[in-house]
């Protein structure tokens, strides 16, 4: 059997929280028993509300926070194996990209000291080297190779993120995590940078893992997703199908909460009311509290993932959903006259 | 119907750097309407609402136009100045952090209606739950960094409410907030512009916020608004070719439109360095030569819906 390129098994990450200097420390449990497979030049994506543990799940991945439980293993090796210069290797092929490119990049260091700054530290060029690898990064991602020696305030909101992109590929990685990499962005931005990454894909056989809460621009960059609520997946498949037959409700409530462009769609109830709490169930589903379709054995019984319909979900009711909600009154695109 | 918010011919400028931020913005509003207000970050939206508001930052001044205001039906000592109430974007950052939330909503509540002692905690208590915090009583005597976003601009609404406003303006009130917030947050704001008959201007740069919301919806590009139209027939048939590219950056939630977003060529140019003629001309596909030399009047597209374009997309 082939090792796979990235997996996680049994993956949980407890926080210990004090609240007050004399108070017992509460533990968080911010990941929950995930399992997730990845093959080289795939592209998942993880989505859910803030607090769902998704970023805490990219960290895990890459090796920036050590698990209570479960291990990481990228290409064969456990993270917790790794020796020092194992985790050199490590970070030449992986990369991390965040949501804010101003407090991510040194104001300090201009645009090209600075996505050419793995190639010295790792000592892959010299410095003439690195110059014309950081000028061909720069064209790649769309911005000129003579904005080289600008200063990240020099540079617009949408300009900054490319060449925190630039800087995450210099070293032609083969896995990078995005968390919430397009989410500060305006929309037209959005779609440049969603564009850049499609067109990257092709070219770099890259496998990604696409953090984010916006279901709308993670449906058009992986082939896979991952629904995350309180530390764990609660339904994963194929985007596609996800996306068009929901199983699970708390996937369903996320695609209704949507906003439509059809404007004669108002007054809807929102889908679910709350937010996501913290306080740990022991048993049950985590979901029951805020979910509109649960029964007493949603109490009793945890549910696991299971195979319902070509993919894999947590809910006992998952059977029962009609389709019709993902595609409620949504005027798309295509309704706009051309 | 009498408009009761209206500005003419708008100037923003900053003196110090010669910068015009609005450039002659024209809109009005009825009682009880909503007008949203769409484009990319700097292109004026803030400062329009600002403007309206009479809040203008420092060193930014208005040097001709008018933002005026009718009154109906209002008497009494302080009907000369309408109540304008306004919600941020960042609701955690707009809250005094030493305050709690009872003490921020009582002091609205004396100052707006000379509510005081166990008047004005009863009528803290019923906006909190009229905003949809649970737990109200206890949640009087929390900080703002005991609550979560979502919870905290829920807050800022209630406080906006304290002082009666027949206008609130919402600056990107859900764009920090997760979708299944934000679906609660609109939801909210629909109820309330419902109960209270308040006009509204809500700022987004996501258009399905603005379509949820909206009545009429204008388009700002660099200072200038572009296009304006009752918001179905801005979505349905957008005559500037700025609002068409807008729309078509959208991602679509449809699993049947597998298109991507498609990006705007180019990015939006500096205030201080503004293309002549149309703005937007450099990222244009419909140009022609007069684009380069003259802003386009209004024109009309159909009823009470204008676009500042020679060449406007075909409906």
């Amino acid at each position: 059997m082939s090792v796979p390129f990235l997996q996680a098994s049994g993956l949980s990450k407890i926080f210990r929280h004090k609240t007050g200097l004399f108070a017992k420390p509460t533990n968080q449990l911010a990941v929950n028993a995930i399992n997730l497979e990845l093959a080289a030049r795939e592209r998942i994506g993880v989505v859910g509300e803030s607090g769902s543990g998704k970023s805490t799940l990219g960290r895990l991945l890459l090796g920036l926070t050590e698990p209570t439980e479960g291990g990481v293993w990228f290409e064969g090796v456990n993270h917790k194996e790794r020796q020092a210069q194992d985790w050199t290797a490590f970070r030449i092929r992986t990369a991390l990209v965040q949501q804010n490119p101003l407090s991510a990049l040194n104001p300090q260091m201009t645009i090209g000291q600075q996505i050419g700054e793995g190639l010295l530290v790792h000592h892959i060029t010299g410095r003439a080297g690195a110059r014309d690898r950081v000028a061909s990064m720069l064209e790649r991602v769309g911005l000129s190779s003579a904005m080289m020696n600008r200063y990240p305030h020099q540079m617009s909101g949408g300009q900054r993120q490319r060449v925190v992109i630039a800087r995450a590929l210099i070293l032609e990685p083969k896995l990078v995590i995005f968390d919430e990499a397009v989410s500060a962005l305006d929309v037209s931005v959005q779609a440049q940078v969603v564009a850049l990454l499609r067109s990257l894909r092709q070219e770099l056989e890259l496998a990604y893992v696409f953090i984010t809460h916006d279901l709308r621009i993670v449906r058009h960059l992986v082939d896979r997703v991952a629904v995350m609520y309180l530390g764990r997946i609660v339904e994963t498949g194929d985007i596609r199908s996800v996306y068009e037959w929901p199983r699970h409700p708390y996937t369903r409530a996320l695609l209704a909460s949507v906003p439509s462009m059809d404007p004669t769609v108002r007054n809807i109830e929102p889908p679910i009311k709350g937010e996501l709490d913290g306080s740990i169930l022991s048993t049950g589903c985590t979901f029951r509290t805020r979910c509109p379709f649960a029964l007493d054995r949603c109490v009793t019984e945890t549910p696991g993932l299971r195979f319902v319909a070509g993919r894999q979900t947590a809910c006992h009711r998952a059977e029962e959903f009609p389709q019709a909600i993902a595609k409620q009154g949504s005027l798309t695109r295509k309704d706009i006259a051309r | 119907m009498s408009n009761f918010l209206t500005v003419r011919d708008l100037v923003i400028e900053v003196p110090a750097r010669n910068i015009k931020i609005l450039d002659g913005i024209s809109f009005s509003l009825q009682s009880g309407q909503t007008l949203g207000l769409v484009g990319e970050s700097g292109c004026g939206k803030s400062m329009t609402c600002y403007a309206v508001a009479g809040m203008l930052p420092r060193g930014i001044v208005r040097t001709s136009g008018s933002v005026s205001f009718e009154h109906s039906g209002q008497t009494g000592a302080k009907s000369k100045a309408p109540k304008i109430a306004m919600i941020f974007q960042d609701p955690t950052s707009s809250l005094n952090p030493v305050h709690t939330i009872g003490y921020y909503l009582e002091s609205s509540l004396y100052r707006h209606q000379g509510l005081k002692g166990s008047d004005a905690r009863f009528e803290a208590l019923r906006l909190l739950e009229r905003v949809g915090i649970d737990r109200a009583r206890s949640r009087l005597r929390a900080y703002p960094h005991q609550f979560s976003g979502g919870m905290n601009q829920r807050v800022m609404i209630a406080h906006a409410l304290a002082a009666r406003p027949q206008l609130l303006i919402a600056d990107e009130p859900t764009t920090a907030l997760d979708v299944t917030m934000q679906a609660q947050i609109l939801h909210l704001l629909e109820e309330l512009k419902a109960e209270t008959g308040m006009a509204l201007m809500i700022v987004s740069h996501d258009l399905g916020v603005i379509a949820r919301l909206a009545d009429r919806a204008a388009v700002m590009y660099c200072g200038r608004i572009i296009e304006t139209a009752p918001v179905a027939d801005l979505l349905q048939r957008p005559a500037h070719p700025y609002a068409r590219a807008l729309i078509d950056c959208m991602p679509s939630i449809d699993p049947d439109d597998l298109e991507p977003p498609a990006p705007i060529p180019g990015s939006v140019p500096l205030l201080d360095d503004l293309p002549a003629g149309c703005h937007f001309h450099p990222r244009c596909p419909r140009t022609s030569a007069e684009c380069f030399v003259r802003f386009p009047a209004p024109a009309t597209i159909g009823p009470v819906h204008e676009a500042s374009c020679y060449h406007p997309v075909a409906a």
